[in-house]
């Protein structure tokens, strides 16, 4: 028995320090998009290559990434959790200094979605988070109350603007249609906006700042949303609407004053939408606008693809859902997204915690990094992933991981 | 936490205004400023006629607001019950506590798990007992309390309250719950984390002080820790073999432990303690420290270290679209100082039960253990990212002249989202094995030899196996039937209610509730 016991442990030992070196079980689904000469997979740059001694050159901005610093925080004394938008300051102003990252908190204390009141301010040179704004739970111009999204901009002149898409009970069965909340550099809000084009704004905005005009692109993705328990009996899910659409609002900053809507004009509609009882509802997150301004990249987590939106600042009428750039591959429910510096796009996923990189004028997926590995989810980092923004310098990117409240930054 | 449609106090409202900010009428007469500009006017109304062709809604307004003004609703007493559904704990705020405690970098954690749990079959006797554990969980982060990066201050307290099931129906080695212990209130932990940062602010190291309990650290699962059986948390060899147990729920030892990430993926971790949790070797170890507060240092030293790899890690890149099966591993073993008593002989090598023998049994300075742990994600759906197979395995062994268990191990597996939007839901098929050591199967032996006529079962191993399903209610409140069934309880013992028979096969039912308050 002691020989049984001794050669089964040794058995345990082998079994263990073996498999990790086995390949990866392939998906058992071959219709998924995710396996090679799958008529959904995207091209994938050097898919076949191995990580060391391959194509001269470096292909993008994920390999040069080594390092994920935790710098902070992003639960204020009140226990707002669950950061959502990440921005960087372009300008000194108020309390801001330029530089800046600011942070918007989604949830209570009580951890309800749509009922975050907070927005942080983390600043790199002394390394300190520090409370921005703290607005009330009700502002009457904005019915159900406040719970601030991945929705944040500030602008050039100094004011910051911020989506709110609240909730009572934390689900979309009491949500409110939400407003644009206006505050000046001090975290004061000054004005709010709401209308009938406005209705949970979600996603990071594009914007483009001129110093007194600026033009901002917002989703909003709460049109006709029920709660999460209505269910299409078909499959056994939330039903999922194609009301969604793309914002653009064209703003007057008149010196001194806050900035004045002069214009609107819905550039893109009809991209999925659902309500979730985890995850509130999914909807179009990640806005980026390219360099030369003639194209505006929207992630779809639902449809796991990147779409693009040609003409936006200029067109008069809607897109609707665009083009596809990117689907399926290694996406997983994309949400915020960033441009680097040379021209790719950076999306991370809200259903694992992979950032991924891809080339917007091929739609080639180049490859992905696990910025959100923990495996007390599953998939590891499942649910943990919003906002993402580049460093001032373009070497990095900051974002926020919701399983520990923590603003990071990966660097190389 | 909110009622719709209160009044929050005086607001002023701003006038609407036209989107270029100028009023076009006053007293009901076209202003001259309007008049002039109607010509810019007019196509910019036929604009917005063309937007509304598009898009028929009228654009968004903007509403001024005097910030000063606003104020927070009042929750009241009952404030809690908003949002009750989704909210992360019953009592939400706690009226106003846990906002206060967030001020100071501090959050508390309130858990209720109560269950039933009967033996239909076997055991000494049948029937059902309500059993519960209250834990307490104060949590300081010193960054966010006084500014002091990367500390993290822990204290914990139980209130254990109801009737063990095990020791009175079951007379099992793998007793039937993880919340089995003695009623009381008690402190469990009490320590200080730091981690320390490279020049990158990048942390791989943290050093961990206070009274532990090893369970929350070492030899963890985090797949077979959704089971109820006391066994998926602390495992049978520690737990019977190390002098009061070991340093794990209820109890804790003094020591300290460190925790180095080499590099990401590979996490080792090594702790000195307190050889025992309780002051005295003799008697219920939990009794000797019936409040958490003795802290002893009178005994030897538990040495533990263990190595884990996990895939993926933090930097991973990925190059292929094929889906991620994540998996962690370790590796570890432990040593105690103390001295062990031989299961079967006596200093003179005699077997303790030859009536010749002194009765002092063998001493053994020190005793150790070696263990492996794997948990692995085995499949995931495509359709519903959410949806995953888990495989886990533990297994540990120890020398058998001085320990009543030399092998254990479990191993199951866990379906997450088993059925559709039940994402939160966990099924699980799990089972457990544990060996009692030929020493003491040897004594069974050599009592039967010199006494014949006395009823010496030799034991050998335990086996029991358990499916449990935990059900999401609400994010605060799970529910979690369970059924387990046991072959060969307490590796073939006698069944002291009928004298000369083994206990029978217990066929164990229940429910447990988990609530966070």
């Amino acid at each position: 028995m002691k020989n049984q016991q001794t050669t089964l442990m040794f058995l345990m030992a082998a079994v263990l320090l073996t498999v990790p070196a086995l390949p990866a079980t392939p998906s058992s689904n071959s219709n998924d998009g995710y396996g090679p000469g799958n008529p959904a997979s995207p091209p994938l740059a050097g898919a076949q290559s191995t990580p060391s001694g391959q194509d001269k050159g470096r292909k993008g901005l994920l390999e040069t990434i080594h390092r994920h610093v935790t710098l902070a925080s992003t639960i204020p004394d009140n226990g707002d959790v669950n950061p959502y938008a990440v921005i960087i300051a372009p300008v000194s102003a108020g309390t801001i200094e330029k530089g800046d990252v600011l942070v918007t908190n989604f949830n209570a204390i009580s951890n309800l979605q749509g009922t975050g009141t907070s927005i942080m301010d983390y600043r790199p040179s002394t390394k300190k988070m520090a409370l921005f704004a703290q607005l009330p739970k009700k502002v009457p111009q904005c019915p159900v109350g406040v719970g601030l999204t991945t929705a944040l901009a500030m602008l050039k002149s100094g004011w910051v603007i911020v989506g709110s898409a609240p909730s009572a009970d934390g689900t979309t069965a009491t949500k409110g249609d939400g407003c644009l909340l206006v505050l000046d550099s001090q975290g004061h809000l000054v004005s709010v906006w709401n209308g009938p084009t406005i209705n949970v704004p979600w996603g990071d905005m594009a914007v483009i700042d001129n110093g007194d005009t600026a033009t901002l692109f917002i989703s909003m993705a709460g049109f006709d949303v029920p709660g999460p328990g209505v269910v299409d009996p078909k499959t056994g899910y939330p039903p999922v609407l194609h009301k969604s659409t793309v914002l653009r609002l064209k703003l007057s900053i008149p010196e001194g004053k806050p900035p004045v809507l002069v214009d609107q004009t819905v550039i893109g509609s009809g991209f999925s939408q659902r309500a979730d009882k985890d995850n509130f509802l999914f909807g179009p997150t990640g806005l980026v606008l390219s360099p030369d301004q003639k194209t505006l990249y929207v992630t779809d987590g639902l449809d796991n693809l990147i779409a693009a939106i040609d003409d936006p600042v200029d067109r008069a009428d809607s897109a609707g859902t665009g083009r596809v750039v990117t689907q399926n591959g290694q996406l997983a429910w994309p949400l915020a997204m960033v441009m680097t510096p040379e021209g790719h796009l950076l999306v991370c996923n809200g259903k694992d915690g992979k950032a991924v990189e891809v080339d917007p004028a091929t739609g080639t997926q180049i490859y992905a990094q696990w910025i959100d590995p923990d495996q007390a989810q599953t998939p590891p980092g499942n649910g943990d992933l919003f906002g993402l923004a580049m460093t001032p310098d373009g070497t990095g990117f900051y974002y926020v991981q919701d399983d520990t409240n923590t603003l990071m930054e990966a660097i190389p | 936490m909110r009622n719709e449609g209160e009044n929050v106090g005086k607001i002023r409202m701003g006038h609407w205004t036209p989107h270029w900010g100028m009023p076009l009428f006053k007293d009901g007469v076209m202003t001259e400023w309007s008049k002039k500009r109607w010509t810019v006017f007019l196509p910019v109304f036929c604009f917005w006629i063309g937007l509304g062709a598009t898009f028929g809604a009228p654009p968004p307004i903007s509403i001024p607001v005097d910030y000063t003004s606003l104020t927070n609703p009042s929750e009241g007493v009952f404030g809690f019950m908003d949002g009750i559904n989704r909210s992360s704990y019953l009592f939400g705020d706690l009226w106003g506590l846990r906002t206060f405690l967030s001020r100071y970098g501090m959050t508390l954690s309130l858990q209720e798990t109560s269950e039933c749990l009967g033996n239909a079959t076997g055991g000494i006797q049948q029937g059902a007992t309500y059993d519960g554990l209250t834990q307490g969980v104060l949590q300081m982060d010193t960054s966010r309390a006084f500014g002091l990066r990367g500390g993290l201050l822990n204290v914990s307290g139980l209130f254990i309250h109801g009737v063990n099931l095990s020791p009175g129906n079951l007379d099992v080695l793998q007793t039937a719950s993880g919340i089995e212990a003695d009623d009381g209130v008690r402190f469990w932990e009490i320590w200080y984390d730091q981690k320390f940062f490279d020049s990158y602010g990048v942390s791989r190291f943290d050093i961990k002080l206070g009274q532990q309990s090893l369970d929350q650290e070492f030899m963890d699962s985090i797949n077979a820790a959704y089971f109820v059986n006391t066994m998926f948390g602390w495992p049978m060899v520690p737990s019977a073999d190390l002098p009061g147990g070991g340093p794990a729920y209820p109890l804790s030892a003094l020591g300290a432990r460190l925790q180095w990430k080499p590099v990401d993926g590979i996490n080792i971790l090594g702790g000195v303690y307190n050889g025992s949790p309780a002051p005295t070797s003799a008697g219920d170890p939990q009794q000797a420290d019936p409040h958490g507060l003795s802290f002893p240092l009178n005994g030897g030293l538990l040495a533990i270290a263990e190595i884990q790899y996990s895939y993926p890690s933090l930097g991973d890149m990925v190059y292929s679209s094929t889906p991620a099966l994540s998996g962690t591993y370790r590796l570890g073993f432990w040593y105690n100082t103390e001295n062990f008593a031989d299961e079967r002989y006596d200093d003179q090598g005699l077997s303790q039960a030859n009536p010749a023998s002194d009765g002092n049994p063998l001493n053994h300075s020190g005793d150790y253990s070696i263990y492996g742990v794997a948990d692995q994600m085995i499949w995931r759906s495509a359709k519903d990212p959410n949806r995953t197979l888990s495989f886990f395995a533990r297994a540990m062994w120890a020398p058998e002249d001085r320990n009543l268990i030399d092998f254990s191990v479990n191993a199951g597996f866990v379906l997450k989202d088993p059925f559709t939007y039940r994402t939160d839901d966990v099924f699980g098929l799990a089972m457990g094995y544990a060996h009692v050591s030929p020493a003491v199967a040897g004594l069974a032996s050599d009592t039967a030899f010199y006494d014949p006529g006395a009823f010496s079962p030799q034991p050998s191993g335990e086996t029991f196996v358990e499916a449990t399903y935990q059900y999401f209610v609400f994010p605060w409140f799970q529910l979690q039937p369970d059924v387990q069934y046991f072959f060969n309880p307490g590796g073939g013992v006698e069944n002291p209610n009928s004298p000369g028979q083994l206990i029978n096969n217990e066929l164990v039912l229940g429910t447990r509730a988990i609530l966070q308050l």
